[in-house]
């Protein structure tokens, strides 16, 4: 029998908007804890307003990537213009144990709603606020995108073909990142809250948090002077070869293969069948491979041409090198690993028709995540004004009637 | 100076390269007392560099230091059974165990979470391996690089149509398998009263990857559409401005798709006349004639720095970025007015500069404060004589 979920005592107002603030309370959310996400009907978050959507309707409750990205998190809606809506949104805070946010510095404060406002209702409270910049330095009001704020991390300058300009990421990669870094930085205050009885808010940059993913790059440039380039597929810090993408039989199909040492370049030299070009002692040491790694790949590629990407994968694996498929979007929901590993899952929306999000993003021995459909608007006001802050019916009805709850 | 917050915190780290190292590193950098394991022959990210000078030296790696402050190291063979005792008597009393080993080698070791479970039931082992515990590749050998592109995140979001999928340069899959790793460890060591015990965590980067990124994005419409899109090279099909383009002095991250965003691009631009024609006059039509909006903003941004078209754009509303290279985002004074690079005293490089912590706690500060372990640093402290190798 599945154990209770390890943050079931855990309660969280969630003011985050689009991506990666409700990835932070999804991550919670799963884990157990209860996450209401605060939003507005005068003011529809931009995610629930992106195509596609359920049966093609659209309609804020029915983006099928915001129930994706939004799973986890329930619903109740205050209108924040409103000076009674900013009440109700400290009382339930006043009964939360952390608030998340991820507007620019100083909306929060502009809302009646910063930190020290929040801690006169709830004097431990976490404090979870995760601008673009962090909440201080002379950049701290930069605007940027979720696909761009790797710009201001060294990281876009190395994203790219070797001897090409830097290529854009066409989506917010860092934005699910720092959904889940968030959770981390959350249950770390957590901790130290239960232990010292102390909350704090949290200065949560997103481009520090992201730019840690250059750090092999920047400890280049700290010993060396070094700026990088961009990498292609080769190996971060061009430790070993060959290391890339190589293309095979069929339309946009494609295999990762990586040596990472001697033991595995023999693997794969039994696999080709020994040929005479791979018995070139420039080849024979991972420092020789590396320095001659354009003719390698060249001689590697044009032996994978014409192979099936999987049939491949298969016999590389089969002597010990790492060969894998690339996958395309269409290969992970048939993909046989994934589906082993319900992977994705299909739910079926309040609203009656089915969708398929994705499930347990990490799978524990113990518990079983709760996962469930992205959260309707407002699907939890009842609950949550009348259950946990004990708003009699009519005061309630009062305040949806004038649009506070909205 | 406070205590961090993860003070009292005991993890062991079985772990090499990126992965298991990284996630290790972040309850090390907020206090947790973190021994981190290695073979007798070291971390393989020893050998990765970069080097001072690309000379290779096995305490001298810049990947290895940055993946490993404020960690203990001890080195132990755990294929022995002394080596393997070792390991058992420092997993004893701990929290966590962080590792990134092929599923059958830990069985081949006998430190499956089963074994371990025995001797103590309150740990939580976060198990951190390519493609997870279970399924059919499992028991496949991958990297990083196999791994982020198992997700299709290259296939479907970097490179140019009819060439290869592009990783983004770096540990891409090891690092989220890395985060996710240490909040959903750190959440089981959070809730094990209310858990009862310990339990292993199992994270596959790929599938992390796979769900919260691409599967996000796209597995619900191409589940019930059955349509896919895959990489253009271009930033932002549908929207326009929003690409990378060449400047002056390198590139910008160019975007003006809100109406206050391209009013704000125009007036930086000295409102040129062809801004105003019609075929410009949302982002989705400027999209549509995207080969002929991009060459008019390029002539502009030839004849300006990056730090210009930023600094002007961004003061009148538009979000443009520069693109900086490594050495610009490491000295930017933001970073170094908030704290963010710090210098650690390591006794074969001497004084070494790193990133700080990935957030900023107030009440209980982290960050690295002292450097990796030498191999085998702390063997007499931290082993009985038997194991030691």
């Amino acid at each position: 029998m599945a154990a209770p979920l390890p943050l079931k005592n855990v309660r969280v107002a969630n003011f985050g908007w689009v991506w990666a603030g409700p990835v932070v309370g999804q991550t919670l959310g799963f884990l157990g804890a209860e996450v209401y996400k605060i939003e507005s009907r005068s003011r529809i978050d931009i995610n629930r307003t992106l195509p596609p959507f359920g049966e093609g309707v659209n309609d804020p409750d029915r983006s099928l990537q915001n129930h994706a990205g939004w799973a986890g998190n329930g619903s109740v809606t205050l209108n924040l213009k409103e000076p009674e809506g900013v009440e109700l949104a400290k009382q339930i805070v006043a009964v939360s144990d952390v608030v998340i946010e991820n507007f620019g510095p100083g909306a929060m404060e502009a809302l009646k709603l910063g930190y020290d406002e929040l801690r006169a209702v709830k004097e431990d409270i976490v404090m979870l606020s995760m601008p673009t910049a962090g909440l201080s330095g002379p950049l701290k009001n930069v605007r940027t995108y979720g696909m761009s704020l790797t710009s201001l991390t060294g990281i876009d300058s190395f994203t790219g073909y070797r001897d090409g300009p830097p290529v854009p990421v066409e989506n917010a990669f860092s934005d699910p990142y720092n959904g889940i870094m968030g959770a981390f930085a959350v249950l770390v205050a957590l901790t130290h809250r239960d232990r010292t009885g102390k909350g704090q808010h949290i200065d949560y940059s997103q481009q520090e948090s992201i730019m840690q993913l250059a750090g092999p790059a920047f400890m280049d440039y700290v010993m060396n002077g070094r700026a990088a380039t961009t990498m292609g597929n080769r190996h971060p810090t061009s430790a070993i070869a060959p290391h890339g993408v190589f293309r095979c039989q069929g339309d946009d199909r494609w295999i990762s293969i990586v040596v990472a040492n001697d033991e595995e370049w023999q693997g794969l030299c039994i696999a080709m069948g020994d040929p005479q070009w791979a018995q070139s002692s420039d080849y024979a040491t991972s420092a020789g491979r590396v320095k001659h790694i354009d003719s390698l790949h060249e001689q590697l590629a044009a032996w994978v041409a014409g192979h099936d990407d999987h049939k491949l994968a298969d016999l590389l694996q089969e002597h010990g090198v790492a060969g894998v498929p690339v996958s395309s979007i269409a290969d992970l929901l048939a993909d046989p690993h994934f589906k082993a590993r319900g992977t994705y899952v299909e739910v079926t929306h309040p609203l009656g028709f089915k969708e398929t999000i994705y499930g347990s993003y990490v799978k524990s021995n113990k518990f079983v995540a709760a996962v469930r459909p992205g959260p309707m608007i407002g699907q939890d006001n009842d609950h949550v004004f009348k259950d946990l802050l004990g708003l009699p019916e009519e005061r309630y009805r009062d305040l949806i009637e004038r649009e506070i709850i909205y | 100076m406070p205590e961090g917050a993860l003070e009292g915190l005991k993890v062991v780290e079985l772990g090499q390269m990126v992965s298991a190292p990284y996630c290790a590193k972040l309850f090390a950098d907020f206090g947790a007392d973190v021994v981190k394991v290695e073979p007798p022959d070291g971390d393989v990210a020893r050998q990765w560099g970069p080097f001072p000078n690309d000379e290779p030296h096995p305490e001298k790696g810049g990947l290895f230091f940055f993946l490993n402050t404020n960690k203990r190291g001890v080195t132990l063979d755990v294929s022995e059974p002394e080596g393997r005792d070792e390991l058992i008597e420092l997993l004893r009393d701990a929290d966590m165990f962080i590792e990134n080993n092929r599923p059958q080698q830990m069985r081949d070791w006998g430190l499956d979470y089963d074994s371990l479970a025995i001797v103590n039931p309150n740990l939580v082992m976060v198990s951190i391996t390519p493609f997870g515990q279970t399924g059919p590749y499992s028991g496949w050998l991958a990297y990083d690089l196999n791994a982020y592109h198992l997700s299709a995140a290259g296939h479907r979001y970097c490179g140019r149509p009819g060439e290869a999928p592009l990783e983004h340069g770096t540990f891409s899959a090891d690092f989220y398998g890395a985060n996710a790793g240490a909040a959903w460890g750190l959440a089981a060591v959070y809730g094990r009263a209310v858990v009862g015990g310990g339990q292993q965590l199992d994270v596959s980067c790929a599938e992390v990857i796979a769900s919260v990124f691409t599967g996000c994005q796209n597995i619900g419409g191409y589940a019930q559409d059955g349509v896919y899109e895959t990489r253009t090279g271009v930033g932002m099909p549908l929207g326009a401005p929003a690409t990378i383009l060449p400047c002056k002095d390198g590139h910008v991250w160019m975007l003006a798709l809100q109406p206050g965003q391209w009013n704000a691009l125009a007036k930086v631009m000295g409102n040129p006349d062809w801004m105003l024609l019609e075929q410009f006059q949302d982002m989705f039509v400027r999209a549509q004639n995207a080969d002929a909006m991009y060459p008019l903003i390029e002539q502009w941004t030839m004849e300006h720095t990056k730090a210009e078209i930023m600094e002007r754009c961004q003061e009148e509303g538009c979000p443009t970025t520069a693109i900086m290279t490594v050495p610009e985002a490491a000295e930017q004074p933001h970073l170094q007015e908030r704290g963010y690079v710090v210098d650690i005293e390591h006794p074969v490089l001497g004084s070494m500069r790193t990133l700080g912590a990935p957030f900023g706690l107030p009440e209980s500060p982290g960050g690295p404060t002292s450097p990796p372990p030498l191999l085998g640093q702390h063997n007499d402290e931290l082993l009985s004589r038997r194991g030691r190798s």
